[in-house]
């Protein structure tokens, strides 16, 4: 075995053991795990039989086999791409929405509903300052 | 008028947002101001004029903003109107008071502002071609015909209050609010305003490259919806 196939198949095997073992392996969708474990295979196999690369990419009329590897990577990478798009942006929404909830429960709690309807009736002008900060004569909480 | 909440996404704005709080008091007691992250003493100002102070804990965007600012005023007892408005000193509050009587006298729910039937007091051309090529924008991809796409200067009843779900953080949510009003069929009016354009709001209005972020979005959205 070539040195350059060892360090390849260990790097594998690494990446593989953390897929698996990262807690959060069960929310992953059994199929993205299962076309994992395919990849996975697919690359040590390729690594040692490189030739067989080039079978294939003849196959589906690919010139070469490096060509067809570049254009799998591409693909691959779009689709990561896309993925981590949708996830930040679905993680975005839920931390603004916990952040609205967070903002306006803290308003709440400086003005009160109680309260609130007091100030609603005697604020016909500005009452600078007098609006927040008496946390003793804030209302219990609902 | 007591049954009013104007709600005012405010970012580092500390230089202007006093005044414009103290103005929308005089006709109005309920200013809701929501400070997005602001890094100067925004919060501060908002205090000592006497706005509600609604807090992000960071920085979610002026959409995001809107989003919180009117779910806090939907929780003020006896508010059954809403006004979006502009924390730099570019709207007027007496456009807000005659497009509040346009709600009262007509069955719409929402009642928008437009520069376009009023005037842009000191928009240079290039920002006027800029914004009626939004328009021509907007009116294709919303299905909804306005003649001023991007207006701050809204106002709506609590029906719209109630069901209005801003999902866009950033400034794309003017098309998204326009989409959301072709979508859940709000009936709509567009009214004639001045806006103000002052040098302190167009340093801090959004640069006109950004058109291409919110063209980009919409039709992403369109793409996803």
């Amino acid at each position: 075995m070539i040195l350059i196939q060892v360090i390849l198949i260990l790097a594998f095997a690494a990446i593989f053991l953390v897929a698996l073992r990262s807690r959060s392996a069960h929310s992953v969708n059994a199929w993205k795990k299962i076309a994992f474990a395919v990849l996975m295979v697919v690359l040590v196999i390729a690594v040692l039989a490189p030739s067989m690369v080039g079978v294939v990419a003849q196959a589906i009329g690919v010139g070469r086999g490096t060509d067809l590897v570049l254009y799998l990577v591409s693909v691959t990478f779009a689709f990561y791409v896309v993925n981590q798009y949708l996830h930040a942006q679905e993680a975005r929404n839920q931390l603004h929405q916990l952040a609205r909830r967070i903002a306006i429960i803290e308003a709440q709690e400086r003005y009160g509903m109680e309260r609130l309807t007091v100030l609603a009736s005697t604020r016909t002008t500005p009452a600078p300052g007098t609006t927040a900060e008496q946390p003793e004569t804030l209302p219990p909480h609902a | 008028m007591r049954d009013v909440a104007f709600v005012v996404p405010v970012y580092n704005e500390a230089e202007v947002i006093g005044s414009v709080i103290r103005g929308v008091l005089e006709t109005c007691p309920h200013v809701v101001c929501v400070n997005d992250g602001s890094s100067d003493d925004s919060a501060d100002r908002i205090l000592e004029a006497g706005g509600y102070l609604v807090n992000h804990p960071i920085n979610m965007g002026q959409g995001a903003a809107l989003q919180t600012g009117i779910e806090f005023a939907r929780l003020l007892p006896g508010v059954t109107r809403f006004v979006t408005f502009d924390a730099d000193g570019q709207h007027r509050v007496e456009d807000a008071v005659r497009m509040l009587r346009v709600l009262d006298s007509t069955d719409v729910d929402i009642v928008l502002g437009s520069r376009f039937l009023g005037e842009a007091i000191g928009a240079s051309r290039a920002k006027r071609m800029l914004l009626k090529a939004a328009v021509r924008f907007s009116n294709l991809t919303s299905g909804i015909r306005l003649t001023d796409a991007h207006n701050g200067l809204r106002v709506f009843n609590r029906h719209v209050a109630d069901t209005l779900r801003i999902t866009a953080p950033d400034m794309t949510h003017a098309s998204e609010i326009i989409e959301l009003i072709a979508h859940n069929k709000y009936r709509f009016v567009e009214v004639a305003v001045t806006i103000d354009y002052s040098d302190y709001s167009v340093a801090k209005g959004q640069p006109a490259v950004n058109a291409v972020n919110i063209a980009v979005d919409t039709l992403l959205r369109k793409v996803s919806r």
